[in-house]
């Protein structure tokens, strides 16, 4: 299994490396809206001295450590997978002896995260300087944590977006049912602001929902925000969220590959 | 010994959205979405041994790649049954499928962006395929596709035939017991063919494997199989020896006479004349076989002949009658 991963990876790496111009367009993409809350937040709390009692360093603090967990549990596999259900190149991958998606889809994704990893360091250095934020509430311990938390976020924002893509069994349409999700993120998730400025009432249903635990949730921990009863019911969340995605990719990607036609080639 | 591929009542019935052009049937597509189906694959049996090349035959859309399809797991059928090695394809079992290829069309098992020497690396950890059995396979596989020349290029520069190859090459390196090829010389020049062909002659002999091939290139089927299957609109036509196939279905011979003074003679009294563009200086006649004899004699002691053949007619013929009857 180890030379299978390390094959593939080796793939993938140098697959992504021919599309890095690519990569670099679809980064500076991603990196916009969250530099427009960052610069916006900051004017209006520099302006007011602070909103809800978020100082424009606690906006700076938020959103320069949102970038990188962003970063780290976000995924493509919807892009990345979902044309080869509806034009029939999966075919080659689903009769090899290895799930295409929990290990060439899943590496692919690796490979992406690290080459916009590496094209996203320089930015945030000058993101740093220009904003210079006060970090000093940041421990080792809440980044030891916040790591585990990030691996298993970005797992199961995999499954969950790799059972909408197996959705292109039965419909051609899977894209709109995706940007359904995208906006549950964006409302969930603490990505738009952190999720203490929103209503109470989404606040209390994000509390139950897999979305804050790709965002708001890590950056809460790297910034040691949480009491330890937080971080276990934290972490609870994340074991049980990854165990519904998992069932539930795997209940769509059975009941799918039953339905596939195979078109094309 | 139980048969390596047994196919039993085998039907893939396809849905397929239905609509006429134009803004008006888009509209009431939406809401009420008519479903056509097309029934590509109707109750086909047959089984096959181990060891066996069979031609599987069939005009487009006669429902052969579906029904490879179907048993290298791709697709479920919607009746019947068929079992391959003793597993059910469509299960999709790892060791299922680490012991069966299909080679289908010219984009599979290579990675597009990257030269196919990195995919058949790929493709040797995902089949766990020893290093030294790798190496062995591959010499085997160079000599035969001359691939070295191939392996450094990404694979989106190289040409049809060269994709093929490599295309081939990837889905043997597993030394697979069962070989579902869907056209596996297309896009061959003539001695990539033959290549091919030769190599997959050997590798039936020496390792023993079951291959089920279809092809639009007669050649392939004459030289490499013994057993043909013809479908024809998802139902299966004939299955049998490829050499009763024209007794069977064509029960006629070719006679072929050179003459001294060709447009003086008329042969339509000897049989149904029928052009040969390969040889325009030879009259031909279709005549039944059980007449052969009789009216070769006659043409012998009636007529000034200097050469005369007597052949099957050519299997394209044949099986363009099996069809249409």
């Amino acid at each position: 299994m180890f030379l299978i991963i390390k094959r593939l990876w080796q793939v993938n790496w140098a697959e992504q490396w021919q599309y890095r111009a690519n990569l670099l367009m679809y980064l500076l993409y991603w990196l916009v809206s969250p530099i427009i809350y960052l610069a916006v937040w900051t004017s209006i709390a520099n302006a007011k001295g602070s909103v809800n009692g978020f100082t424009a360093n606690d906006f700076i603090q938020y959103y320069m450590v949102l970038l990188i967990c962003d970063q780290f549990t976000s995924n493509i596999v919807i892009h990345t997978f979902g044309y080869k259900i509806q034009d029939g190149s999966l075919s080659g991958e689903l009769i090899r002896p290895i799930h295409p998606m929990l290990t060439n889809g899943l590496v692919n994704n690796i490979a992406f995260k690290a080459l916009t990893i590496m094209g996203l360091t320089p930015i945030w250095i000058i993101l740093f300087f220009l904003y210079n934020p006060d970090f000093s509430s940041i421990s080792m311990t809440g980044i030891l944590l916040a790591l585990p938390a990030m691996g298993m976020a970005f797992l199961i924002g995999y499954l969950l977006s790799a059972a909408i893509t197996s959705l292109a069994f039965w419909t051609t349409r899977i894209y709109s049912i995706h940007e359904f999700y995208f906006a549950m993120i964006l409302l969930f998730s603490g990505q738009f602001v952190p999720l203490t400025l929103m209503p109470k009432f989404i606040q209390e249903i994000a509390q139950f929902l897999p979305f804050q635990l790709l965002i708001y949730y890590p950056i809460q921990l790297i910034l040691g925000k949480l009491s330890t009863e937080q971080i276990v019911q934290g972490f609870a969340m994340a074991f049980i969220w990854l165990g519904i995605s998992a069932l539930l990719f795997n209940w769509v990607w059975r009941n799918g590959v039953k339905r596939y036609s195979a078109v094309g080639a | 010994m139980s048969p390596t591929i047994s196919v039993e009542q085998l039907s893939k019935t396809y849905q397929v959205p239905e609509r006429e052009g134009g803004f008006g049937a888009a509209v009431r597509g939406f809401f009420n979405r008519k479903y056509k189906d097309v029934k590509a694959v109707q109750e086909v049996t047959f089984s096959i041994a181990q060891g066996e090349i069979v031609g599987f035959l069939g005009p487009n859309g006669a429902g052969k790649t579906t029904t490879l399809k179907m048993l290298s797991g791709l697709l479920h059928p919607t009746g019947g049954s068929a079992t391959v090695l003793g597993y059910t394809p469509w299960e999709l079992k790892p060791d299922y499928l680490r012991s069966m290829t299909l080679v289908m069309g010219q984009r599979n098992r290579l990675s597009w962006d990257i030269p196919a020497a990195d995919s058949f690396l790929l493709n040797q950890a995902i089949y766990r395929i020893p290093e030294d059995e790798y190496k062995q396979t591959y010499k085997e596989l160079d000599e035969l596709l001359e691939l070295d020349p191939l392996m450094k290029k990404p694979v989106r520069n190289l040409s049809l035939g060269e994709r093929m190859k490599c295309e081939i090459a990837a889905g043997l390196l597993h030394r697979p017991k069962v070989l579902f090829l869907d056209e596996p010389t297309i896009g061959l020049d003539i001695t990539g063919q033959v290549r091919i062909r030769e190599f997959l002659r050997e590798y039936n002999k020496r390792s023993g494997a079951t291959i089920l091939l279809t092809s639009h290139y007669m050649a392939d089927v004459t030289a490499l199989c013994e057993r043909i299957i013809i479908i024809h609109q998802g139902r299966l036509k004939y299955d049998g020896g490829i050499t009763d196939l024209s007794r069977k279905i064509a029960p006629f011979k070719l006679i072929g006479v050179r003459l001294s003074d060709a447009d003086s003679h008329d042969l339509s009294a000897y049989g149904t004349q029928v052009r040969n563009d390969e040889d325009a200086d030879k009259k031909y006649i279709q005549v039944k076989a059980e007449d052969v004899t009789r009216i070769t004699s006659r043409l012998l002691a009636d007529l000034p002949i200097h050469d005369i053949t007597i052949t099957d007619p050519p299997i394209e013929d044949v099986i363009e009658q099996a069809f249409n009857s």
